[in-house]
């Protein structure tokens, strides 16, 4: 594959699509447990318009990591994809996340507005504090990251299987692992040991203050039919975001791209061009 | 992407994973896929060989128009060969699936100092009266209905054309029962479908078949019916040195249905 070296590690990407002159390239950041090919579905319809780079962050597939060393974090990732985007173009790029990935996109806009011309947040990951959420309680852990505890201790005990079903059904309801196909859920599998990691990301709650400080015109998309905090953290963010735009799209969950991906390309295509 | 320029072409491929000691495995996809094919048995396969993944001329990430006479099988297996001498590489192991294990068949007759190994997951093509003496010849029954599909798609109508295309081949509803995933792969390659009812392909013969020389390894699904197991069956116990998989409960999409049985039985075969 492509690479950028960034912060010492070669960080793998997908170049697709010419885009016009002129237009920033569109970087797209995967999730927990994603990686480059998180966004296959979307390639088509995106790259039509645009230069769509779409990386794989440091320890995800095509790497094939252990899980040893502790520079899994979520700052490392927010470094990493700043020095792959200083490198990448001369410009300001757009850039889209989904879940942890959207919460990598938030940090960038806040740490380096001057990167970027837009942003795209499909479902940011994390936690609210008690600014943006009054009944949070302080320093608990949330119910998405006690899950990601409960499939890492499963990882530790050989149980590959139960932990990646114990994440996905945690996020978008019981039987969702088992429905996916059979190719979802090799790429899945092909990321696991991430999620050791993840324990010790020290992933930082949004405040209101943050969302406040986003001046990167701003669209967050979600899943009509995801619960959860994760259908919560959006809408907090979007009421905060000076001039954020919103997208909802019908009859999907939290993967909305996978279950619409003409859709969700379509909402994504018009923020970009508008 | 990267490319290679084989015969006038950006030949766009995905290149990923490190050799251990093997040559690259090229893989090769079928009608109305891409590179994209392969991403499920990426993760598996790449723990022990360097993985290239092309798109032939025509399919996504190129946005074709439909126009040309620059889509055929013969097309195909030029530009194939040109992208491995170019890759400059010494000889590969190839893998092709369905439309791309045809081409990658036809590839390894013309030019076997090309390839180490080489294998053949559920080949399409045709049987001549060599093989099958009961063969009427001419072109394919469902010829037809592709026909008719491609001109939907043709006259703008991607929905409806691959609608009547995937019903033919797997039964009614079957599209609208696609997870929208699958269907997008197929939408991006949608007009790939024009080219493909204009291209003709001779049928396999016995002396095709015995002249393959590399060790050739055959993946069937357990379940396909039709001609594609027939195919495969036949051109097995005529190539000298071929040995045949079957992958337990799958199809014609084997790998994306069983992607580390798959994964196994490459791996098996190219380590041995």
């Amino acid at each position: 594959m492509q690479t950028i070296n960034v912060n010492g590690y070669d960080m793998a990407y997908l170049e697709v699509g010419q885009g016009k002159d002129g237009d920033p390239p569109l970087v797209c950041v995967h999730g927990t447990l994603g990686d480059f090919r998180t966004w296959y579905a979307v390639l088509g319809p995106l790259s039509k318009k645009h230069r769509v780079i779409a990386v794989s962050l440091r320890h995800f597939f095509p790497e094939h990591w252990d899980g040893a060393g502790d520079d899994y974090r979520m700052a490392q990732h927010i470094a990493d994809v700043i020095a792959f985007i200083e490198q990448i173009e001369p410009g300001p790029v757009d850039l889209m996340g989904h879940s942890r990935g959207g919460h990598i996109a938030f940090r960038v806009a806040q740490q380096r507005p001057d990167l970027l011309r837009k942003v795209v947040l499909a479902e940011p990951g994390g936690d609210l504090d008690s600014t943006l959420a009054p009944a949070a309680a302080p320093g608990g852990p949330s119910p998405q990251s006690a899950r990601v505890l409960v499939s890492v201790n499963k990882v530790r005990s050989g149980d590959i299987e139960g932990a990646l079903e114990n994440f996905v059904d945690g996020i978008d309801g019981e039987g969702t692992w088992r429905r996916l196909p059979a190719a979802a859920k090799q790429q899945l599998r092909d990321n696991i040991f991430t999620l050791l990691g993840q324990v010790h990301e020290a992933r930082k709650p949004y405040s209101k203050p943050d969302a406040r400080a986003i001046k990167t015109p701003t669209l967050l998309i979600g899943g009509a039919d995801t619960k959860g905090s994760l259908s919560l953290i959006w809408r907090a963010l979007a009421e905060h975001i000076t001039g954020a735009k919103t997208a909802v799209i019908p009859n999907a969950k939290h993967w909305m791209f996978e279950q619409d991906p003409e859709g969700f390309s379509r909402a994504v295509a018009e923020f970009l061009a508008g | 992407m990267q490319t290679l320029h084989v015969n006038g072409y950006d030949m766009a491929y995905l290149d990923v994973g490190e050799a251990k000691g093997t040559p690259p495995l090229v893989c090769v996809h079928g009608s109305l896929n891409d590179f994209r094919i392969w991403g499920c048995v990426l993760g598996p396969l790449t723990k022990q060989h360097r993985l290239i993944c092309v798109s032939l001329r025509h399919f996504f990430p190129e946005q074709w128009d439909g126009k040309g006479n620059t889509y055929s099988i013969a097309q195909h297996v030029d530009d194939l060969i040109a992208f491995i001498e170019k890759l400059d590489a010494g000889p590969v192991d190839l893998l092709g699936h369905s439309r791309g294990g045809h081409i990658c068949f036809r590839l390894a007759q013309r030019r076997p100092e090309l390839l180490r190994r080489l294998i053949l997951a559920e080949p399409g093509g045709e049987l001549d009266a060599s093989l099958a003496p009961d063969t009427k010849g001419g072109p394919s029954p469902l010829l037809a209905r592709f026909t008719t599909a491609a001109d939907k798609i043709a006259a703008g109508d991607i929905d409806g054309g691959l609608e009547f295309f995937v019903d033919t081949l797997e039964g009614p509803g079957r599209w609208h029962r696609l997870p929208p995933l699958m269907k997008q792969g197929l939408i991006d390659n949608a007009m790939t479908l024009i080219g493909q009812v204009r291209d003709e392909r001779p049928g396999f013969s016995k002396t095709d078949a015995e002249s393959i020389k590399m060790p050739t390894l055959f993946i069937g699904g357990a379940k396909t019916k039709g001609l594609l197991p027939k195919v495969l069956h036949t051109l097995a116990a005529h190539v000298p040195d071929a040995k045949v998989a079957l992958i337990p409960n799958t199809t014609h999409p084997m790998f994306e249905q069983a992607p580390h049985a798959f994964s196994e039985v490459v791996l098996k075969f190219l380590a041995g």
